[in-house]
């Protein structure tokens, strides 16, 4: 069956080089948000089981989406997407709950490893 | 960078917009990680604002943002690729205190121990910010010496010293500023007309 993929990054620009990263061979139906209250809904649908998350965004930002996921305590696996490569960042979205953490420009390679290494990835 | 003769046309659509936004976005974080490791703070990126402006708009533009606070500013070109540009760095007066106590700044904070404080920040952000930028485009930017425009002035009379020579410019503006202190300052790069036809070449090959 295929992984709800949800792609939620405020520039289209953003959006469309992600999923161009996403792994060929990966069974995905791939949705999209503009801010975070669009994914957040795509999440409370069911249509964000591993999420790709922007954190610099309009109306609810990264932070406020992964703060939101765990109070609704909503089935989604975040890897956080973001030219915010502080040191600060990165721990703030771990502490969060996110799972992973990737720079910006993503790397198709990148993206792959992480997948693999959390074991979302299988048979591609 | 001479005037040209002939009016350039340039514009700039929603997705292009979309995408220096996005260039910006990278490049600032990669400027804003250097200077958070420099001075041990967490420096908070706003989204950066990408606009087509005529020169004659840019103090105004400038002016708009800082009203009658006191600033500093340095300016540095950079060129590649025939793609040519300012960046221009304008810095909050009330920011040099906190600045030079995380700086571990130990002499007399002076005129000139503020021009040195100035000189080491805008250097770090400038130079992260134009090879960010470049990286993602795959081009080379040569950066020209740094100008100090001045030091303690009003926005509008800074930007009279800079002699620009286009009329209209891609103007990008980034509003740093450092969580729980008192700094904050302004990065804005400009492009000169004729370039924005060349980068407008390149990131068209980014959005295919």
């Amino acid at each position: 069956m295929a992984t709800n993929v949800l792609i939620c990054d405020d520039s289209s620009f953003a959006r469309k080089q992600m999923a161009r990263a996403l792994p060929s061979g990966w069974q995905v139906d791939v949705h999209f948000a503009g801010d975070g209250l669009e994914g957040l809904d795509a999440i409370r649908a069911g249509k964000g089981e591993v999420v790709f998350l922007d954190l610099t965004m309009p109306n609810l930002d990264g932070y406020g989406v992964l703060e939101a996921i765990r109070r609704e305590d909503l089935p989604a696996m975040v890897i956080v997407v973001s030219g915010d490569i502080q040191p600060d960042a990165q721990d703030r979205v771990k502490k969060l709950g996110a799972m992973a953490f990737i720079k910006k420009p993503v790397d198709a390679e990148k993206a792959r490893s992480v997948l693999a290494e959390y074991g979302i990835l299988t048979g591609a | 960078m001479t005037a040209s003769a002939q009016a350039v046309s340039v514009s700039l659509n929603e997705e292009q917009r979309d995408c220096y936004q996005e260039l910006t976005n990278v490049a600032m974080g990669q400027a804003a990680d250097r200077l958070a490791r420099l001075l041990d703070v967490y420096v908070v990126l706003p989204i950066p604002k990408v606009n087509l402006i005529e020169a004659s708009d840019l103090r105004m533009a400038i002016q708009d943002a800082e009203t009658d606070k006191a600033m500093s500013a340095v300016c540095q070109g950079f060129i590649g690729s025939g793609i040519a540009g300012e960046a221009l760095l304008l810095f909050n007066d009330t920011s040099f205190n906190d600045l030079a106590s995380l700086m571990n700044y130990s002499g007399e904070l002076d005129r000139y121990g503020e021009l040195e404080l100035l000189m080491d920040v805008s250097s770090l952000l400038i130079g992260a910010c134009i090879q960010g930028i470049g990286e993602q485009l795959e081009i080379h930017f040569n950066q020209g010496h740094p100008v100090v425009l001045g030091q303690h002035c009003k926005p509008g009379d800074l930007l009279k010293a800079g002699n620009h020579q286009w009329t209209q410019t891609l103007a990008i503006e980034i509003h740093y500023t450092i969580e729980h202190v008192n700094i904050d300052c302004d990065l804005l790069l400009l492009f000169t007309e004729d370039s924005v036809v060349r980068l407008n070449n390149k990131i068209n090959y980014l959005l295919d």
